[in-house]
């Protein structure tokens, strides 16, 4: 049906006009304004970037091959957003339409073509691609066993693609080498929420917004990294500007400061004192503010080793062997040993001086390190009292005053005002952070400071007040924390070195008890080392751009590229990590396969296919299932012995007994087993399943042709929702309670735990989690509260700097408040590199940007990384707006161009480069310290020096 | 878009014996196709910085250069679908940043100004909050004065729609306009992209249609049920 424009015209001018005055519409006209959309079909689901998880609403139409996506919009009915998205969400519309998508796997031949890892790229079938993926899996399991095939996994798989990834990993190969982006992105916050909680992820929701009077951001750029949430926020500011503050702690002046009724600028890594000065407001000039029953009926005090490093390299190991006279080691020059020699010791700065000297260190003295490690103990309050006492206003504001071109009075009375918004009985705060406080040499306690003021105040866990911790990807508490893609993590807070959790797993996935490995080590940046160390020989890339997003990228890009090793990736659109790669598959993108995401407020969102994939990609979830198929029984469950001398016992027999013959496929056991065929048939002419495409389960119209070089038809069974369903069964009844498949198709999204059809609002608080209620009636304590994570909930006691009884002593349902102090960063600006170096993103683009730079509007929105810098800073260099500089660090340099007037305005000793800019390939700059405990990297500061290219 | 030409003549070998070739048996394809493959595609090929050394550190891109039209005399954008958020056709300098106390955006984009100004103006949709009064008192979460189960539980037939039916008073949570609308640089493309817009009204590449006749009208996604 089409209208004359006349028509057309008078019917929308009546609508908006109807709309404009809220009458309602004349029904007549209101079927002409639509009819143009009656050809399209609409369908929920949730976006495809950042940890917020907005709904959106797709519109689709044409025929099998031939349908396309046509519009997007906010979904009026999705919680987190209600009808708004930001720039990046509606541009979903374009980011699976890039002409340069992969549709081939893509493998370096030599002209006879065979394969040959200095040869060029020709485009392979699926089939002779898996031929060489098992090849060299297996001559990788020969020569390392399983620590020698790795995975880099991610945030933004799907919960079914993570799952199904962590089973033929964890499973099959029996390696625990697979751990996601999400470690750059959010380890520290998980660690902080073990070590606090017991338990991983907030307590909070997104509600808390609404419901409070004060929001303080602490490195978070809010505004362009979660801007809905930051819509609402801005809502509920604009809405009652008397009553509710906002306040931003930040290292530079950026898009969220602007709606700030104050905002702090700092030197790069002392918010920890910050935190520890609020503290200390508190405790000795406030102490009537300590809510002294909930403390005593819910918290415990605790403390750790100081001197656990930066988690870089440690001496002796491969690549740093030998150590040479000019002080260069290994594969490390001597520039960048000057950093990394801080690993194994260090002089105590004047700066951090008054802070370690509770722990028993001053200014000058030698800090002998030990390796990043977990272990606490409990302490009194008057040990943790102890540790906040340097924290003066004189001290703190010194030290943390971040803009030269303030004035320390000016300082001292924000702080000020900073610590009365917290303390004022009655006003309810919530503290977000993000990437400042996990991307941090000291991220773990960072996050664990936070709690301890909203504890002290009894302002955590509460409707508008705690602290929450906002994650960066769409999936990174969904897939990557909830799923257990970590190296030393199973499904629902297990953990591969718990005996009892492996057992748990093993029965579940109906696999011989024994053959998971209780080694869980090789972290994001571990796997890096280890195929520079020559360990690892085969790593596959997942929904990420490992080569791209990993810090001191250098060393990582010449171990994949001059050493025996093969290295495949797997993506939309091919990005460094595929350039770097020796065989590339093509993969579907969001829109292209059925999944789930879970976001930062605990509320898991799935969606349908809406389209089929482009050329001949498949979804990671078909790659990974297509891999089980070849590789069986006595191929992968033999013995091993790993790195350390622990033997992974030989389960052949075992698997034997269990029914499974010596060539029974991994693909039978794990995938396309009995249970997953019974119970999740397919249902195609019943919702959800009805009308919509499912390439995994039946095929599609392409006719891709699969690994076996046959048309691939399918595997004849819901396997998206039996990867759900026996996932989510490990949670279920232990305080991560999933709904089923189908009700999350009927919803936008719910909080788990999800208890008789109930999503928890607020965790730990009686009131609203069924399993705070359950343990509060249990442990008898008449708390409101119940901290109930069961990790690490016997500690041994003694003071700040050693453990004086060692016997454990039990905590249950009880959080912590850690004794933590400031320390400094390993490399700060000095003579020759005068500046810090921030990274991060940019509002229009997503990570290295391989989706958002193929879309002409985001793209031209910010066509390039620019280096943010402030006007003198670069005036004194003698540079302008648009002038080419170098940006050099001890480890590498990059050529961009300046902006001084832009949206990022930092002080004078801070410069802001953005990463998802391949050609501003920052990545080779920046250094590859980790918080040593949650071994996620630092990307916001190190030192450079820039000058005129 | 030199970079893409390559690609796709590396790829157009394949594409004829891979995509779309329903003729003979695909699988046969595939085996020829292996004894075929030439290596032709190299890391300059894929990808946007245009070399095949990875390590090489004078790459740079082209300097950025916005439209610069002043506010008025420029030529606005086609939006990018029905419904898109308009992107900035003008010069932003000195009108940027939206503070808290000063969005100069408003000052010509609001409806009683916009066409005086010759600027796009704001549609009703920006006028409209979706989101209902959240209270809690004591265990019970209460939208709009109703004890809700779940924050996804509400029938859609009662989601929250508050019209400011005079346009005078922007929703709050709108007031970040550089959270969807940015100025555009005059760069040339890193890649194309082949998305097609389907506009279904006459004035739908300058004109929002999203309004209260279209809110509700198919955020029902179980009719298949």
């Amino acid at each position: 049906m089409s209208l004359s424009r006349r028509e057309f015209l008078k019917s929308s001018a009546a609508a908006s006009a109807a709309a404009a005055i809220g009458m309602t519409v004349p029904a007549e006209l209101e079927a002409n304004a639509n009819a143009a959309e009656s050809k399209w079909r609409w369908d929920k689901a949730a976006c495809r970037f950042c940890g917020t998880g907005c709904g959106i609403m797709l519109a689709t139409t044409g025929e099998g091959k031939d349908r396309k996506i046509v519009a997007v919009k906010g979904d009026p009915a999705a919680p987190v957003n209600r009808g708004l998205n930001c720039i990046k969400g509606y541009f979903n519309a374009k980011i699976m339409y890039g002409a340069d998508r992969l549709t081939q796997p893509l493998l370096r031949v030599n002209d006879k073509g065979e394969f040959d890892k200095h040869g060029k790229f020709a485009p392979v079938s699926w089939e002779r691609a898996y031929d060489e993926m098992e090849k060299n899996i297996r001559k990788a399991l020969k020569a390392s066993g399983p620590e020698g095939v790795a995975v880099f996994a991610s945030g933004q798989y799907t919960i079914m693609e993570g799952y199904a990834a962590q089973k033929m990993m964890k499973g099959g190969f029996r390696s625990n080498a697979i751990d996601p982006n999400a470690r750059h992105c959010m380890a520290s916050a998980v660690v902080g929420f073990y070590q606090t909680f017991g338990i991983d992820e907030p307590s909070g929701c997104y509600d808390d917004i609404e419901l409070t009077d004060t929001i303080v951001t602490w490195g978070s750029n809010m505004a362009e990294m979660h801007p809905i949430l930051w819509s609402r926020v801005t809502d509920r500011k604009l809405s009652d500007p008397d009553r509710v503050k906002v306040v931003n702690i930040q290292t530079y002046t950026h898009r969220t400061c602007d709606l700030g009724d104050f905002n702090i600028i700092f030197r790069p890594n002392t918010d920890l004192a910050l935190w520890n000065y609020l503290a200390r407001e508190i405790v000795y000039n406030h102490p009537e503010a300590i809510d002294w029953d909930f403390i005593k009926k819910n918290i415990v005090f605790a403390a750790g080793p100081v001197n656990i490093g930066y988690g870089f390299r440690r001496a002796g190991e491969k690549s740093l062997t030998p150590v040479r006279p000019d002080g260069s080691a290994g594969k490390y020059d001597a520039k960048e040993m000057e950093i990394y020699n801080k690993e194994m010791s260090k002089v105590v700065s004047e700066l951090e001086g008054p802070a370690l000297e509770p722990y028993g260190y001053k200014a000058g003295d030698i800090m002998n390190n030990i390796p990043g490690t977990l272990k606490h103990h409990e302490i009194s309050f008057e040990d943790y009292k102890k540790s906040l006492a340097p924290y003066t206003l004189d001290y703190t504001a010194k030290l943390c005053k971040g803009d030269p071109d303030e004035s320390l009075d000016s300082f001292k009375k924000k702080l000020q005002d900073l610590a009365a918004l917290y303390i004022e009985d009655g006003r309810k705060v919530v503290s977000f952070w993000t990437m400042g406080m996990n991307q941090h040499t000291r991220g773990t306690w960072d996050n664990t400071l936070s709690y301890n003021v909203h504890f002290m105040l009894n302002k955590q866990a509460k409707p508008g007040s705690g602290a929450f911790s906002l994650t960066g990807q769409p999936s990174a508490c969904g897939t990557a924390r909830e799923v257990g893609t970590f190296a030393h993590r199973l499904p629902a807070d297990m953990m591969v070195k718990n005996p009892k959790h492996r057992k748990i797993t093993e029965d579940g996935w109906k696999i011989p008890n024994g053959t998971l490995n209780p080694v869980g080590n090789q972290h994001i940046m571990k796997i890096h080392r280890d195929i520079e160390d020559g360990v690892v020989k085969f790593a596959w890339v997942n929904v990420c751009n490992a080569y791209q997003d990993s810090a001191n990228a250098k060393h990582w890009i010449k171990a994949a590229r001059e050493m025996d090793n093969f290295i495949v990736t797997s993506d939309g659109y091919p990005g460094i990590s595929a350039m770097v790669s020796d065989l590339i598959l093509p993969s579907a993108m969001i829109y292209e396969k059925w999944g789930a995401y879970g976001n930062a407020e605990r509320r898991s969102q799935h969606w349908r296919q809406q389209v089929l994939p482009v050329g001949n990609a498949m979804s990671d979830t078909w790659q990974w299932v297509e891999l089980s198929k070849r590789f069986t029984v006595d191929d992968l469950w033999g013995p091993y012995t790993l790195r350390n001398g622990k033997k992974l016992a030989d389960v052949r027999e075992a698997a034997y007994k269990m029914g499974y013959k010596p060539n029974t496929t991994m693909f039978e056991i794990l995938f396309a087993n009995e249970r997953a065929k019974k119970n999740y048939p397919l249902a195609l002419d019943q919702f959800p399943q009805k009308g919509y495409d499912n390439s995994e389960c039946i095929g599609d119209a392409r006719n891709v042709v699969g690994t076996d070089g046959k048309v691939f038809k399918g595997y004849g069974f819901m396997i998206h929702q039996y990867l759900w369903e026996e996932y989510a069964s490990f949670g279920r009844g232990h305080g991560h309670d999933l709904a089923d498949f189908v009700t999350y198709h009927k919803v936008r999204g719910l909080k788990w735990p999800v208890v008789n059809g109930k999503e928890t609002a607020w965790r730990f608080n009686v009131n609203f989690d069924p399993y705070a209620a359950k343990h509060a009636k249990e442990n008898g304590r008449g708390s409101e509260f119940a901290f109930y994570g069961p990790l690490a909930k016997a500690l041994p006691f003694g003071n700040l700097t050693t453990v004086t009884d060692k016997k454990k002593k039990p905590l249950t349902d009880k959080a912590k408040i850690f004794a933590r102090p400031y320390m400094d960063p390993p490399e700060m600006p000095d003579e020759e590199y005068n500046l810090w170096l921030c990274t991060g993103r940019v509002l229009e683009h997503w990570h290295s940007g391989t989706m958002t730079m193929r879309v002409p509007e985001l793209y031209r929105a910010v066509p390039e990384a620019l280096v943010y810098m402030n006007p003198d800073a670069a005036k004194e260099r003698g540079l302008k707006d648009n002038d080419v500089c170098w940006v050099e660090s001890r480890r590498g340099r990059v050529r961009a161009r300046v902006e001084t007037r832009g949206r990022n305005r930092p002080p004078k000793p801070l410069v802001f480069v953005p990463w998802f800019d391949e050609r501003v390939f920052i990545n080779k700059v920046t250094l590859d310290q980790t918080c040593p405990m949650s071994k996620q990297t630092d990307f916001k500061k190190c030192a450079v020096k820039i000058y005129k290219a | 878009m030199k970079i893409l030409t390559k690609i796709t003549i590396g790829l157009a070998t394949s594409a004829l014996l891979f995509v779309g070739c329903s003729s003979t048996p695909a699988h046969t394809n595939a085996k020829s196709n292996a004894s075929v493959a030439q290596p032709t595609i190299t890391e300059a090929n894929l990808g946007y910085r245009g070399t095949d050394d990875l390590l090489k550190e004078d790459v740079v891109p082209p300097a950025v250069a916005y439209h610069s039209a002043a506010p008025g005399s420029s030529k606005k954008f086609k939006r990018a679908y029905q419904d898109a958020p308009p992107m900035i056709p003008h010069d932003t300098t000195g009108m940027l940043p939206i503070t808290k106390d000063n969005n100069q955006c408003l000052m010509c984009h609001m409806p009683d100004m916009a066409s005086s100004m010759g600027a796009t103006p704001i549609p009703v949709s920006h006028f409209t909050n979706f989101r209902p009064k959240t209270e809690v008192v004591g265990d019970e979460i209460l939208k709009n004065g109703k004890v809700i189960k779940n924050t996804s539980s509400e029938k859609l037939a009662n989601v929250s729609i508050n019209v400011d039916k005079g346009e005078q008073k922007l929703y709050a949570g709108r007031f970040n306009c550089t959270q969807c609308h940015a100025p555009q640089a005059t760069n040339e493309l890193v890649d194309d992209n082949h998305f097609k817009p389907v506009y279904t009204a006459p004035d739908g590449d300058a004109k929002s249609s999203w309004n209260q006749s279209k809110w509700l009208k198919d955020i029902n996604t179980q009719k298949s049920e």
